[in-house]
């Protein structure tokens, strides 16, 4: 993943950070402190990280995020990791680049904000025992404090990763699911082919035409066959649409055949009082392809000059 | 303004590639440079190549389909060729899909377009 990228999404730039920081209260002092406890933290790393994993564990929905053994000793040696970097005491860029990464791979794994913050809650709850337990009151507060800052701070970066990572997939499955939508087929030499499945709003229908009209340029193609049998509804805005595909394909120097016209389409748009008289139409794709096949001056015959019985 | 677009006499066909902006005089000069040439040289088609234009607003558009109708009465058959897409989409859009005027694909196309309708 590309945490560079995620770092220009969320705008991460030094005067982002200190506002970051200033809203968690997040000092120098507080770096300093928690600096101070890095030997503390060393010491109980292991402890932490296996009691975290064990809680974690015993979770069914969480467990399924940790399939097997190596998952779990990969993710305890990330976590140890992750959970050292916590005393490094020092905030900066690149400390942000690396937190970056765990939102960017929750989203990844699909493991929501929901999980994540559960979890931190149970670490959380392990090192204020650790802390207390190791010492005194006033002085497990002030570090605790700190200890707090530097999580909350963390935990709005791998939210806000999350987010961003989210955003990025959902646009590019509509990248996708757009190209998938107008799937140009070239049929044969200069003749196109393209399949409607579906309902046709504005937005798909300028689509379709930018699309039909750059594949014609790019094939060459002398006739695009616009197959509309998956189309369950053809009203005027529908119709409309494909007359001015039609329209500016022939502005091209090519030419529009209809096909997969039901009857009920073909009552429809003549009760519509649509004008499609600048169209080809053929009831069936195969009669669209014959005809194109002659605007290329091809023809499908028989093989052998033996025609076989259609079943 | 005249001679601006310069127009080929290619056997029997006239051929004009469209280059530059068509504006109010060259618009202008360009259709009558046409009708002249068509004059003089009793050409049985005509070729208006627009490949080079990625902007045809309405008032180019109108020039280039009444060049066109003009022409046929004249005898002439016209064939606008080379349009580019997204100019093909702003024209259908903005509701100006330019009459009757025959079009082709390239010179190539719209050379066999013509030699088709002569019955060559």
């Amino acid at each position: 993943m590309d945490n560079r990228r995620y770092m220009s999404l969320l705008k991460l730039d030094d005067a982002e950070l200190r506002a970051r920081m200033s809203a968690c209260e997040l000092t120098s002092e507080d770096l300093e402190r928690l600096r101070r406890l890095r030997p503390f933290a060393e010491k109980h790393t292991a402890d932490v990280v296996n009691a975290f994993y064990e809680l974690l564990l015993t979770h069914a929905q969480m467990r399924k995020f940790f399939p097997d053994e190596a998952t779990i000793r990969r993710v305890k040696r990330t976590q140890s990791e992750y959970f050292l970097g916590l005393f490094e005491g020092r905030v900066d860029l690149a400390y942000v680049e690396d937190r970056l990464r765990v939102g960017a791979m929750h989203e990844r794994i699909g493991l929501s904000p929901k999980w994540y913050l559960a979890a931190y809650r149970k670490y959380l709850d392990l090192l204020h025992t650790l802390v207390y337990a190791e010492y005194p009151a006033a002085e497990a507060r002030a570090f605790f404090g700190s200890i707090k800052k530097i999580v909350f701070f963390d935990m709005a970066i791998a939210i806000d990763t999350y987010i961003a990572a989210n955003l990025e997939t959902i646009q590019r499955h509509q990248v996708a699911l757009r190209e998938l939508s107008t799937p140009v087929i070239r049929v044969h030499d200069r003749v196109l082919l393209l399949p409607i499945v579906g309902a046709i709003d504005s937005v798909r229908a300028n689509q379709i035409m930018d699309t039909v009209l750059m594949r014609i340029v790019e094939e060459k193609a002398k006739c695009i066959i616009l197959d509309i049998a998956g189309v369950a509804v053809v009203d005027t805005k529908v119709a409309d649409n494909l007359v001015k595909t039609t329209a500016s394909v022939r502005l091209l120097g090519a030419q529009t055949i209809l096909t997969g016209i039901s009857a009920q389409v073909a009552r429809t748009i003549v009760q519509l009082g649509v004008d499609i008289s600048t169209m080809h139409t053929r009831a069936r794709l195969q009669e669209g392809i014959e005809l194109a096949l002659d605007m290329v001056g091809k023809t499908i015959a028989p093989k052998n000059g033996v025609e076989v019985a259609a079943p | 303004m005249s001679g601006i677009i310069p127009i080929l006499r290619l056997g029997d066909v006239l051929l004009t590639t469209v280059h530059v902006e068509l504006r109010d005089a060259v618009a202008e000069a360009f259709q009558t440079d046409v009708l002249s040439a068509i004059e003089r040289s009793r050409a049985a088609g005509l070729i208006i190549d627009i490949s080079g234009l990625d902007m045809v607003d309405s008032y180019v558009a109108r020039i280039l389909a009444e060049t066109g109708r003009m022409a046929r009465l004249m005898g002439t058959e016209t064939v606008l060729c080379g349009m580019r897409p997204e100019v093909s989409a702003t024209l259908v859009r903005m509701g100006f899909p330019m009459g009757t005027v025959q079009t082709a694909l390239d010179l190539d196309e719209g050379l066999a377009l013509l030699k088709g309708a002569n019955g060559g």
